[in-house]
């Protein structure tokens, strides 16, 4: 057995890179060298994991899809020439990535139907009134984190690529392969359920402390 | 425009400034909160960016796999031998970065060795200098157990680890000299615990 895989230590090694600019250290990852590919990784994991987090909910699978992107950036870097921003590149990967792992999963990767039928659920609420426990201040990360895990995985999806990622709609449109409009009503009816769960989350919450 | 008009428009204008929805706004205080707690969701979903670190244990796997595909090559020999580090420690400490060359020497013996018009006149590798077991692995670990203590366990594990590479792939190029998946696999052994030498180093400097 090789020794390559058994090097264990969990925290990944310093480097001496750090002062490299990224297109020298993209020159040299295509001259497969070991630190120049790790500066990437550094540079980049939180963002291609927190991606496959979001949209999977999983942090397993997260954990799997991330290595999945870095593989296939690392295969394919030689092809990079620099059009486009390289995070650009690597996020646009790591999007296959995650929705090809979706639909073999067979995921409804984006609800084609519910967009113009609509459903009791979410239909637009009439209710609005002084019982409704107001969102002020500022939204907790952890308690908005949890309510996106508990969004359907389409509503998920999009909300994840546009308000998290910056994603346009039509860009949405072309990965996801749905209508633009399609895009856009998926977007706000998970907008709508995410501000539902936050309140849940609140009265729960509230509850909790008058009792205690 | 009504409640419900207002709230399917937001689909399309979702931030009310159109003149029918600010209409609207103007003279309900109930689609006037649902517009600013959008907004507020809208500004909290920027912080989720880069909210998570994967675990440390991923790059590893990671970069195993780019081995075995041989998508990287092995890392450059880097011995740190900076003054500091010498008047720090004293000579006694020069053991360390003295084992990982003589590592990394080995290794690069393997590989020479490994040039296939050499097989005939080479049958067999064997160390030029000592067992790598026997290269200052207390010495690494005393460094180890002096700078970083938390990371002692660690770092047994993997030399534990790596020693045991180095035993079974000795053995098999022991057993087929001209096997070059073996020599490499010699190979990529030493350059493994040449990269333990350097990361205890490493992380003794200051």
């Amino acid at each position: 057995m090789s020794a390559a895989g058994k090097g264990d230590l969990t925290e990944p090694r310093q480097l001496k890179t750090i002062d490299l600019s990224e297109a020298a250290t993209i020159e040299r990852a295509k001259l497969g060298d070991a630190e120049a590919f790790q500066a990437l990784y550094d540079k980049h994991k939180r963002r291609v994991y927190s991606l496959c987090l979001r949209m999977t909910a999983n942090t397993a699978e997260a954990e799997d899809l991330t290595q999945e992107a870095f593989l296939q950036l690392y295969r394919k870097i030689g092809t990079f020439r620099g059009e486009s921003a390289f995070s650009t590149w690597l996020h646009r990967m790591s999007v296959n990535v995650v929705l090809m792992h979706l639909r073999k999963k067979s995921l409804p990767v984006v609800s084609l139907e519910e967009t113009t039928q609509g459903t009791e659920e979410d239909s637009p609420r009439r209710d609005f009134g002084a019982e409704d426990m107001a969102l002020a201040g500022s939204i907790d990360r952890l308690q908005l984190q949890r309510a996106v895990d508990s969004l359907p995985p389409g509503y998920r999806m999009i909300f994840v690529l546009h308000d998290v990622e910056g994603y346009e709609h039509n860009e949405i449109a072309k990965i996801a392969g749905c209508s633009i409009g399609n895009s856009k009503s998926q977007l706000h009816k998970a907008r709508m359920k995410l501000r539902d769960l936050l309140k849940i989350n609140r009265a729960e919450k509230a509850g909790e402390s008058r009792a205690g | 425009m009504n409640c419900v008009e207002l709230q399917n428009s937001l689909a399309e204008v979702e931030d009310g400034s159109t003149l029918e929805q600010r209409a609207h706004l103007m003279d309900c205080p109930a689609c006037s909160t649902l517009v600013k707690e959008l907004d507020l969701i809208i500004e909290a979903a920027g912080r989720l960016q880069e909210a998570d670190e994967p675990s440390p244990r991923l790059w590893n796997s990671i970069a195993a796999e780019l081995r075995r595909e041989g998508l990287i090559r092995p890392q450059r020999p880097t011995v740190s031998t900076g003054s500091s580090f010498s008047a720090r420690w004293g000579a006694a400490r020069w053991q360390v970065p003295a084992a990982a060359m003589l590592l990394l020497a080995l290794g690069l013996y393997v590989r020479h060795q490994s040039v296939p018009d050499q097989f005939a006149q080479q049958p067999s590798v064997t160390a030029p200098v000592a067992k790598p077991s026997e290269l200052n692995d207390d010495d690494l670990m005393q460094e180890v157990a002096y700078n970083t203590p938390a990371m002692r366990g660690q770092y047994e594990d993997s030399l534990r680890s790596v020693n045991e590479s180095i035993r079974e792939a000795q053995s098999l190029v022991d057993e087929s000299p001209n096997d070059e998946d073996a020599r490499r696999s010699l190979m990529d052994a030493y350059q493994q615990k040449s990269m333990l030498f350097e990361m205890a180093m490493d992380r003794s400097l200051p």
